[in-house]
């Protein structure tokens, strides 16, 4: 991405992770066809664009999710800290336990409690020291606004809370494994909207932390939650600004069309 | 198609066009009032009406605003239309404030009134620009509106100074003369700030302030 | 303005109707349970004399000469089907694994294809494979051959039953778990199969109960002794074969022995059937999975 049509906040800002050329789909179906996308450090960046553009398979990239489908193809770079997580001698697993995700509907594991759900990162690759795991489990959950309401139940199984409580309990997971970038894929879509302004406050405090990007195909959940947004469309990035520059004043057209609803 | 918001939105649009009209009026109205030594009786109803537009604009606006969470140049057209419709209904509080001094003053017909009638002539001129330029969306329109304000605030000032010079003048005539070009060249103000409100609007970019 | 009841002729013929067919179902559910019940309730009414302790410690009677037990046909049993599953359930659940984990690869359907052929093989076909490749060269009927056989006919349940229990964990769940970072095959081990376990037991279990009964291919591997197994590579009996033998020598105590064993067969594939569904019951993890 050209230094000129980067905003003006982060030229000379070392991104956490970009992506040179980026293109992902199934076979010589191109889904995303080229991308070329710096996402800053310790900040909310939110991809959105109308179904069909590549958002999902974009962010599914980042933490080489996408390949495990079967026909699936990628080409192009995507460099975290700059390396790139696609080079050949670059390790799926290891690349996957830097950047944590969380889904679109919650995903514990059905067969595990609280506790072994928020864990499971850590104990599914050998960790056994009990005074570890249970440090992990209080400062994920509090890092997931869920400790005071789990404490007391942290053996009932993970698929007993409510679906907001399930989805925290996901991010407490992610957090668990200490990551450096979260991804989440619209992960209030199935909540209420109690449930979705928690999260979208919980997000607003992790980014001191993490660096997040979230797809949304919400435009208010992105305007409200994100500093900086990006906009697909039939797989192409047509604007990477601000989010409030993005919302009040977009320079692409298209941008404009899709984001006042004036899209066919 | 249209979207649920464009109605709200065209709505607004014909409050503004009306209001831009009405307040013409007022301040033709109260400017004639001066030159020909009437009483302009009409410009207080126009002026009430005007304030009752411009509260409908603004609550219209921020219904929208609350309802539909718009974005981009729907938002910045919301924003504007709050501005804009203060600037006439100024327009009209001002015309008023013009046939109040008449009321309070009484027989002017001794005064020579060219100059002020001159300078109102290029008043009512920016009025018609700021209209136009909102109207139609000129944003050329709307960017020649300064220039103009420029001199009908050096016309304001010269006036100020000559009285303040001459020995002997009519208090009445003097006074009159200050206030009246005094609320004109406020109009004038507004007018220019209706033109940026257009600018802003069109680019999304607000004129850099002096 | 037509009154919401409709007229009373039409309305009363809908009626009837609706009884008949009622009726009809109800008729037809009956008579299809009926040979089932007449055949447990025969087994019980003839087998339940022949059932005492010493029924299950002591062997067969010799013709005409009084009462016994089945205990040969007992430990037999146990053994061949012992060994059978030992054999049958880590390739089964293998190869269940592979059909669902990795779905695309041709080999997967192709062997899925051919599990499903094998599933519905007749099995006195297997039991003459079996005897052309283990009791022919070995030139003797065995309790490993009689194992082998039945391993090959539980092989395709316990591997279809496999891949639909693993099928049905979402897709998500395996993701969840890759995206923390855990390599495929833990995340196969210790997720995918632990959330679909209790559908994996099953499969055994119906693996079980099908080999216990089977005859045929036991008749062509592992023949029949009147004791005990003395060997893994000796003649072995086994419960169905009794049954088979004892059932139609015409003497009438061999008869009530045969009756008996029909019986201990059948409470045997009733308990095992009635676990099951216990099984399924108490750990519903796969529906609870589904919010």
């Amino acid at each position: 991405m050209a230094e000129a049509s980067l905003p003006t906040s982060l030229r000379g800002v070392q991104p956490k992770f970009e992506t040179k050329g980026l293109k992902a789909g199934f076979g010589t179906n191109w889904v995303l066809k080229g991308i070329d996308l710096k996402i800053p450090p310790n900040r909310v960046t939110a991809v959105m664009g109308p179904s069909g553009c590549g958002k999902t398979t974009f962010v599914r990239c980042l933490n080489r999710l996408h390949e495990l489908t079967p026909g699936a193809t990628v080409e192009g770079e995507a460099l975290l800290d700059g390396e790139d997580i696609y080079d050949r001698n670059a390790d799926p697993v290891a690349v996957r336990r830097r950047i944590g995700m969380v889904f679109q509907k919650p995903n514990p594991f059905p067969t595990m409690s609280i506790y072994h759900n928020v864990v499971a990162g850590l104990t599914l690759n050998g960790e056994r020291n009990k005074k570890k795991l249970d440090h992990a489990v209080e400062h994920s959950l509090r890092g997931a606004y869920l400790w005071d309401e789990v404490k007391d139940k942290l053996s009932n199984s993970g698929a007993s809370l409510s679906g907001g409580q399930q989805q925290r309990l996901c991010i407490a997971r992610a957090l668990a494994v200490e990551p450096e970038v979260l991804l989440m894929d619209e992960p209030c879509s199935a909540l209420d909207p109690t449930a979705t302004a928690k999260i979208e406050e919980l997000i607003t405090q992790l980014k001191r932390d993490y660096t997040i990007i979230i797809v949304t195909h919400n435009l208010q959940q992105a305007s409200r939650v994100s500093d900086y947004t990006a906009f697909f469309y039939l797989g192409k990035l047509i604007e990477f600004d601000e989010t409030a520059t993005l919302f009040e004043n977009p320079k692409e057209e298209l941008t404009e069309r899709y984001i006042t609803g004036k899209f066919g | 198609m249209p979207r649920l918001m464009d109605i709200g939105l065209d709505q607004l649009n014909s409050l503004l066009l009306d209001m831009a009209t009405l307040s013409q009026q007022a301040v033709s109205a109260s400017i004639d009032a001066y030159s020909l030594g009437s009483k302009g009786a009409e410009v207080r109803q126009m002026s009430n009406r005007l304030r009752a537009l411009h509260r409908q604009v603004s609550d219209l606006s921020v219904e929208m605003i609350a309802r539909y969470q718009p974005v981009a140049s729907d938002l910045r057209f919301l924003k504007a239309c709050m501005e804009i419709s203060y600037g006439f209904f100024r327009y009209g509080r001002y015309a008023l404030d013009i046939t109040s001094v008449l009321d309070m003053f009484g027989d002017l017909s001794k005064c020579d009134k060219k100059f002020v009638v001159d300078t109102a002539k290029k008043t009512q001129e920016m009025i018609r620009m700021s209209v136009e330029a909102f109207a139609k969306r000129d944003l050329e329109m709307a960017r020649n509106i300064p220039t103009m304000d420029d001199v009908v605030d050096e016309s304001y000032r010269r006036n100020l100074r000559t009285t303040l010079e001459k020995k002997g003048a009519d208090i009445k005539c003097a006074l009159s003369s200050a206030l009246i070009l005094r609320y004109l060249e406020r109009i004038a103000d507004h007018a220019s700030y209706i033109g940026e409100s257009v600018e802003y609007i069109a680019t999304g970019v607000e004129p850099k302030l002096d | 303005m037509t009154s919401i009841f409709t007229s009373g002729r039409r309305q009363s013929w809908r009626r009837i109707f609706d009884r008949i067919m009622k009726v009809l179902i109800l008729l037809s559910v009956v008579i299809a349970i009926i040979p089932l019940f007449f055949v447990v309730a025969d087994v019980v009414v003839q087998g339940l004399p022949a059932i005492s302790l010493a029924f299950f410690t002591k062997n067969p009677p010799s013709p005409l000469a009084g009462y016994g037990g089945i205990l040969n046909g007992i430990e037999g049993s146990l053994l061949m089907v012992g060994m059978g599953t030992l054999i049958a359930v880590p390739l089964g659940v293998g190869a269940g694994i592979y059909f669902s984990e990795w779905p695309e690869s041709r080999l997967s359907f192709l062997s899925s294809f051919t599990n499903d052929v094998l599933a519905e093989f007749p099995t006195i076909v297997v039991g003459l494979f079996v005897y052309s490749l283990v009791v022919a060269p070995t030139r003797t009927f065995s309790a490993v051959a009689g194992a082998v056989a039945l391993a090959i006919i539980m092989l395709p349940i316990i591997a279809r039953t496999t891949e639909e229990s693993l099928k049905i964990v979402p897709v998500t769940l395996r993701e969840a778990s890759m995206a923390l970072g855990v390599p495929r095959w833990k995340t196969i081990f210790r997720v995918v199969i632990s959330t679909g376990k209790s559908g994996l037991a099953t499969g055994i279990l119906l693996g079980i109960a099908r080999a216990t009964g089977e005859t045929a291919p036991l008749v062509v591997t592992a023949g029949y002794l009147n004791f005990p197994p003395t060997g893994l590579f000796q003649q072995t009996a086994s419960v169905p074969y009794i049954i088979y033998n004892f059932g139609t020598a015409g003497y009438p105590n061999w008869t009530t022995v045969a009756w008996g064993a029909a019986l201990v067969l059948v409470a045997f594939m009733l308990i095992l059937n009635l676990s099951v569904k216990f099984f399924i019951g108490r750990r519903s993890t796969g529906v609870r999975a589904e919010i």
